[in-house]
């Protein structure tokens, strides 16, 4: 057996382009960038399954409160953002991963994908808590069926499957930051007139992940683009703007035929706008939107906040705000008595 | 704005209700006013005038043009009685006269809620409403007019007390109380419930029934499940039989979620086990983020009861013994809970008759803390310290939903069909709560806190448990009460002094001695007056004096000028030796009525009506984020804060679980039953952090620890602008 010293090696992704390369394994002890370390502490602290929040006590809301428009709405928004969450876990993140700046962005990312995947699956908990068989098959089926949700994913999904790898970044950071959030309109709502507050529990969950990973994408892309040329950074600039103007015309579209009909739509065309400043802002760039088009109905700006600083009542709910605990053994200085 | 609720409805009401909920395109102006609370203005102030915009507001879309308005008091009365929304006997009980005279009297106080949560949570929750849930019927004058009528129960004189009492705000008495004197249709008037489940199916039959029965009728109920035998132990002496605690938690759990839709407020349950039951590792394991669905436990909430020994043995860091209940009963000829697990530890080890396993005493603790972080519980009872503290005979062991409720208990036994061979006493507690700032304000304490005593013992009095006849029989015997307080913060950071300095230390425990002394003495009156004291008074510590020991043998005076100076502004007499000796000589000729009499609930709901902060504890935050099934989202300033005394307003997480223990030990030896005390840690904490803390609140003798709650920081760069709960 022979040993070789330590010479250039690459991550396991970088086998694609130089089969002949050595290959290494992830060293958490050398941590190049601490902002890989700090957003997977985060995130690993953040760990929840939609299993701890007790969805079934908003069956008495869902049954008896709401109008059957009104739950075929919450049906449809959330079938979209299961639809956007799909990408995002079995797509948009995984491919990111091969862009990677840093052997523990890889890792972040892994981490990233699966929690997609949980909120995928998240919806899927309330549905099959509150609805029925035949709901939620036309749920999907007006999923499939719609053009403007099915354009949404695909004019992001073309830049994943594209070449560029900041483009992937800046397509992925508009989807976490601004396509998803108008879906998270409606459960923001709800919950502040006291409507299906255990699932707007579980979005807050969702909430408190998607900020990070809209933040991190975004933080990643700028780190990408102090690497290119003058002229290569304003041909970013001009593609971010074009690609935003793009999916804001969308989700207008998009969002519209949903919540237009309950009368919702001009509360939830400021919170998208408010989002793609956000976007913007988690990419590195001025706000599109001046603060007149952008004055979110307080009541869902106060509630978007994501720290976890919402003082439930624990009789009607687990809250939003638990972690995943650090285990650290007493001492026995510490039992001194 | 109001189509919905009016009647006329538009075009999204198919299928829903005449009320309740609007078309979710309606835009509420005092939501969004409300929210702005968290929302700083340009100035970077905090918009306190626009919360009271949406109080204004409030009122002006939505209360006033949905209340029903009656020509004239008497009408009003005597519709409400006829059309079934009020009880006749508590009004009719007094002259028509003094009827009138007491809402002369509740309406002369002028009163007006002072933020948009206290308005809102009273329209929803409280005020009384007709069938179709879309009318009020009730103003907050009413309610306690109600109240009062109720609690008076034909004293005239008390009832007018109450009136003022309430409408000042001073005592405010707990949810289903409030929510429920004087209406036809109505939950019970008491708060908690505490039942044993002794090993045995019948019990666990009855447990389950008593749960269901209670919960429908709005109480909480805590059941203790230390005697169920341990998984694996034999039924019928046929070895590796029972399935243990966690399938009984299970029927528990549903049983509440079913006996909930039918309650006007959320049911909701607690269980409580020994640490030295063997099967305390599942059971904490039930509340694991990733426990399967057949043992994982979402609603029940889990107390642990700790001794003294298991903290020496961590100390020694050696493992501690779990001992088979099943074995332990056979041996002692009591179950578990009715013996010191500290007294007969070694005993126990050395008995080879009864099964044991073991756990490091060090990993127990450090589970406990890695439950806490995952999910808030379990509730800790401090087992020897409560006994040691207890003035009556008999052992404790457990507590209730909020662990302020401290009392011993008896098993009963059943036949097969589930009646009773003999009746036992389980324990149920009505609670209320005095704020501080207002109680301060009183021009009389003594009497302030005389009449809140009067007042919860009428419920007592006149509350019946037919369904669950050993709470009736505990009831009878006890006319246990539970005074509690609330607003603590806010009364200290009106007089610009920090919670948890050594000054609001030292007002906690001079303010708790006083209320203790005011307590007993109503308490005495009330055994003059009915001419009797509770069953087991004879073998208790009033009775032979020993309880006031520390009162006519210490002196109890403020360590610090500035607390000497507001008991002295605010003309507070505080309680002599020769005041304690004058009334111990009495209370051990004449008894007390009341088998207990203090206890300190977390004070959710009332603290927010009251416009208090909760119960003794630190504000949650400078303006609260406030979730409740009921109401949605609601944001709360706190009481007394203004953008010019923001430093006394430090939230619980920046004050720090030291400061908390110090304020809860300066009240407990004050207190005969217990006190709610949350510890708040942000999420930097270990296990280790959360360990130090129980240690340290178990050494300077806390009874119980209730929740522990969890702030994590948004990381840099993903807060929202301008908000409030991302900057303080």
């Amino acid at each position: 057996m022979t040993t070789t010293p330590a010479g250039p090696s690459v991550t396991p992704p970088s086998y694609r382009h130089d089969p002949a390369a050595r290959l290494r394994p992830v060293n958490w002890n050398r941590v190049t960038d601490e902002k890989d370390l700090e957003v997977w502490n985060r995130l690993t602290a953040n760990f929840w399954l939609p299993e701890k929040v007790p969805l079934s006590n908003d069956l008495g809301a869902w049954q008896q409160r709401l109008s059957p428009e009104e739950r075929t709405l919450t049906m449809r928004v959330f079938t979209g953002l299961t639809m956007l969450d799909t990408v995002q876990a079995t797509v948009g993140e995984i491919v990111q991963i091969q862009d990677a700046r840093t052997e523990h962005e890889e890792a972040v990312y892994t981490n990233i994908a699966f929690m997609q995947a949980v909120h995928a699956r998240s919806y899927s908990s309330v549905f099959s808590t509150l609805a029925t068989t035949p709901e939620i098959d036309d749920a999907y089926a007006w999923a499939i069926g719609n053009d403007v949700l099915q354009q949404r994913c695909k004019t992001v999904l073309a830049h994943y499957y594209g070449d560029d790898p900041l483009k992937r970044k800046v397509a992925s950071t508009l989807l976490s930051s601004l396509l998803l959030y108008a879906g998270f309109y409606l459960p923001l709502h709800f919950s502040t007139h006291a409507l299906l507050t255990n699932t707007a529990d579980m979005i807050r969950l969702i909430l408190r992940d998607k900020a990070v990973h809209g933040y991190y994408s975004g933080y990643k892309y700028q780190r990408g683009l102090e690497k290119l040329s003058p002229a290569g950074q304003e041909e970013m600039r001009e593609f971010t703007h074009g690609l935003l103007d793009e999916l804001y015309a969308l989700e207008l579209r998009y969002s519209g035929e949903l919540y237009a009909p309950l009368g919702l739509m001009d509360d939830v065309a400021v919170f998208v706008r408010y989002n793609a400043n956000k976007a913007l802002m988690n990419l590195g760039y001025p706000a599109r939107f001046g603060a007149a088009e952008t004055k979110v109905n307080p009541e869902i700006l106060a509630a978007l906040s994501p720290g976890a600083d919402e003082n439930h009542d624990f009789f009607s709910g687990s809250g939003s705000s638990y972690v995943m605990g650090k285990a650290e053994d007493t001492a026995d200085d510490d039992w001194d008595f | 704005m109001d189509t919905a609720l009016t009647g006329g409805s538009g075009t999204m009401t198919t299928g829903t209700p005449a009320t309740g909920h609007e078309p979710v395109g309606t835009r509420k102006d005092y939501h969004a006013l409300n929210a702005m609370l968290n929302l700083y203005d340009c100035d970077g102030r905090i918009q306190f005038e626009k919360d009271r915009e949406a109080v204004r507001q409030y009122f002006r879309q939505h209360v006033r043009p949905n209340t029903v308005v009656f020509p004239s008091l008497e009408e009003k009365i005597a519709y409400l009685i006829e059309h079934d929304y009020y009880e006749a006997e508590p009004i009719r009980r007094y002259p028509w006269e003094t009827v009138k005279a007491l809402y002369r009297q509740a309406y002369a106080h002028g009163h007006r809620f002072r933020t948009f949560l206290g308005a809102f949570k009273f329209c929803t929750s409280y005020a009384l409403k007709t069938f179709d849930g879309g009318r009020y019927l009730e103003r907050y004058e009413d309610r306690v007019v109600a109240t009062a009528l109720y609690l008076g129960a034909g004293d005239g004189a008390l009832a007018a007390r109450l009136v003022d009492e309430m409408m000042t705000g001073r005592f405010q008495p707990a949810t289903p109380t409030f929510l429920n004197a004087g209406k036809a249709q109505r939950g019970e008037l008491v708060s908690c419930f505490l039942l044993r489940i002794e090993d045995n199916l019948e019990s666990i039959g009855r447990g389950v029934n008593s749960a269901l029965q209670l919960s429908k009728r709005g109480g909480g109920v805590a059941l203790l499940l230390t005697n169920l035998r341990e998984r694996g132990a034999p039924i019928k002496k046929i070895e590796n039989q029972s399935s243990g605690v966690v399938p009984v938690m299970k029927l528990l759990e549903d049983s509440f979620s079913y006996a909930n839709q039918l309650g006007a407020r959320q049911g909701a349950g607690a269980v409580y086990l020994h640490a030295h039951h063997p099967d305390i590792m599942r059971f904490l394991d039930t509340k694991r983020e990733n426990a399967d669905e057949k043992i994982r436990i979402k609603t029940l909430s889990l107390g642990v009861v700790v001794p003294d020994i298991t903290f020496e043995l961590a100390k020694r860091n050696e493992d501690m013994q779990l001992f088979s209940p099943y074995d332990v009963e056979r041996e002692y000829g009591k179950p578990l809970s009715d013996l010191s697990v500290s007294e007969h530890y070694d005993e126990m080890v050395a008995n080879p008759r009864i099964r044991k396993t073991s756990l490091s005493a060090r990993e127990f603790f450090k589970t406990l803390a890695e439950l806490q972080f995952e999910s808030g519980y379990p509730y800790l009872l401090f087992e020897d310290t409560v006994n040691r503290a207890n003035p009556v005979p008999g052992w404790i062991n457990m507590s209730n939903l909020c662990s302020e409720i401290l009392q011993t208990n008896t098993a009963s036994t059943y036949d097969t069909a589930l009646g009773y061979e003999s009746v036992g006493t389980d324990i149920s507690c009505n609670l209320g709560s005095l704020n501080i700032a207002a109680a301060m304000a009183s021009p009389d304490l003594g009497a302030t806190v005389e009449t809140a005593v009067r007042g919860l013992t009428s419920v007592s009095e006149q509350s019946r448990m037919d369904a669950v006849p050993s709470v009736d029989r505990g009831n009878d015997l006890s006319h246990a009460i539970g005074l509690g307080q609330m607003n603590l913060h806010g009364y200290l950071a009106s007089q610009r002094i920090h919670y948890g300095s050594e000054e609001g230390v030292d007002f906690t425990g001079m303010y708790f001695y006083t209320v203790a002394y005011h307590a007993l003495r109503a308490s005495h009156r009330l055994a003059v007056e009915r001419g009797t004291a509770f069953d087991g008074f004879a073998e208790s510590a009033y009775a032979d004096g020993s309880y006031f020991d520390k009162y006519t043998e210490q002196v109890w005076e403020p360590a610090t000028a500035r607390v000497r100076e507001l008991f002295a502004d605010a003309g507070v007499h505080l309680p002599t030796r020769q005041d304690w000796r004058e009334l111990k000589a009495a209370v051990r000729a004449d008894g007390i009525y009341n088998r207990y009499l203090q206890a300190v609930p977390p004070t959710g709901s009332i603290s927010y009506l009251n416009d208090a902060t909760a119960s003794i504890h630190p504000v949650a935050a400078k303006v609260e984020i406030r979730k409740e099934g009921k109401l949605g989202r609601v944001y709360y300033p706190a009481p007394h804060l203004d953008n010019d005394n923001l430093e006394y307003f430090r939230d619980a997480y920046e004050i720090g679980p030291e400061k908390i223990i110090d304020t809860y030990a300066a009240a407990t030896p004050h207190v005969d039953q217990g006190l709610s005390c949350t510890l708040f840690f942000p999420d930097s904490a270990t296990t280790r952090d959360l360990n130090k803390a129980q240690i340290h609140a178990w050494r300077k003798g806390l009874k119980t620890l209730y929740y522990i709650r969890l702030r994590q920081e948004a990381l840099a760069g993903t807060e929202i602008e301008n908000c409030l709960s991302c900057a303080l």
